[in-house]
């Protein structure tokens, strides 16, 4: 397996997989969005509220505010010692008094533990006009996507196959197909069209351009084609602030093998043999 | 019916117990107090 980011930094990431199959790309997926566990706030106690929205607003807002999290110093609640009583290795207080008029921000949520500060400051949570106050104080939690989507560390994160373009010498460099890509990855070049140096990953596979180069009446064949790469795929990848998109990814990781190896166990149980005896032969 | 509600005009506390109208003003509309008991709920 054969592993190229094009682009990597805290927010987003953007990599292709080449030798894998399209069902272990999509368990990849599935564990960086579900399996990888963040901070979310979880329970609100709202000591006053005479804002515009409703408690359960409120509290379905903060939820949804992603936290810093360091995930070495957090555990989730149903491994905790203090079993799912709230301390400081499973949990961390927030406390927001807001007065109007004011809007309140995600900054406005002070962290007992300020490396679990929101990720981002400006996220308005709520409007207060005049004699309007809020006055909470909210308790988050490390769970993962799974359980619920507030936990998700990604935005954006997908794959897809790796466009395969092919033009055939009967080109006559008409230039139907470069006008009608939307991605803008075609060119006529030196007689021919060819694939804009860089930019075939920017296909979508649409296939327009098979399309246009049809409606030029070339013949039953159209001159250029498209198809796409079977074992090779493209992630696209972006977190939401809570953790960096590297920690995301080897976490998401992480998880698969330890899945795996967990398997591997079961079944060396099942049939009596361990896995260390199965590499010694 | 009767509760602790606020008069949007003159501000002061109501009692509403057949007409809803503030007794001090004669406004209308009166809103409801939030009571003092803390609420706790879940961020979902």
């Amino acid at each position: 397996m054969e592993i190229v980011f094009s682009s990597i930094n805290d927010s987003a990431a953007r990599f292709s997989i080449t030798g894998t199959s399209q069902p272990f790309a999509n368990a990849l997926r599935r564990a960086m969005i579900g399996e990888v566990p963040t901070l979310a706030i979880e329970d609100v106690r709202i000591y006053d509220n005479t804002s515009a929205l409703f408690d359960e607003m409120l509290g379905h807002r903060l939820g949804l505010i992603p936290i810093r999290t360091d995930l070495d110093c957090y555990i989730p609640q149903e491994k905790c010692s203090c079993e799912g009583a709230g301390c400081d290795r499973c949990s961390v207080m927030f406390t927001l008094s807001v007065e109007g008029p004011a809007m309140v921000y995600s900054r406005d949520l002070i962290p007992q533990d300020p490396r679990a500060a929101p990720a981002v400051d400006g996220i308005p949570i709520v409007k207060l006009t005049k004699d309007q106050k809020v006055v909470l104080e909210a308790r988050a939690v490390l769970n993962s996507g799974r359980v619920h989507a507030k936990w998700q560390p990604t935005t954006t994160c997908g794959f897809k196959n790796y466009p395969i373009v092919e033009i055939s010498d009967r080109c006559d460099a008409c230039g139907q197909c470069v006008e009608e890509c939307p991605r803008g990855i075609l060119v006529v070049k030196g007689g021919r069209v060819t694939v804009v140096e860089g930019r075939l990953e920017e296909c979508s596979l649409c296939r327009l351009c098979e399309r246009a180069c049809l409606n030029t009446g070339i013949g039953e064949e159209p001159a250029i084609r498209v198809r796409s790469d079977d074992s090779r795929f493209i992630f696209v990848v972006e977190g939401d602030g809570s953790l960096p998109v590297r920690e995301i990814v080897q976490r998401a990781l992480l998880y698969l093998k330890s899945q795996s190896d967990e398997l591997c166990e079961k079944i060396g149980e099942v049939s009596g043999v361990t896995g260390d005896e199965e590499e010694n032969e | 019916m009767a509760g602790a509600y606020k008069c949007a005009r003159c501000k002061q506390k109501v009692e509403i117990d057949v007409n809803v109208r503030c007794p001090y003003c004669g406004h209308r509309i009166l809103f409801k107090e939030r009571g003092a008991a803390i609420k706790e709920l879940k961020a979902r």
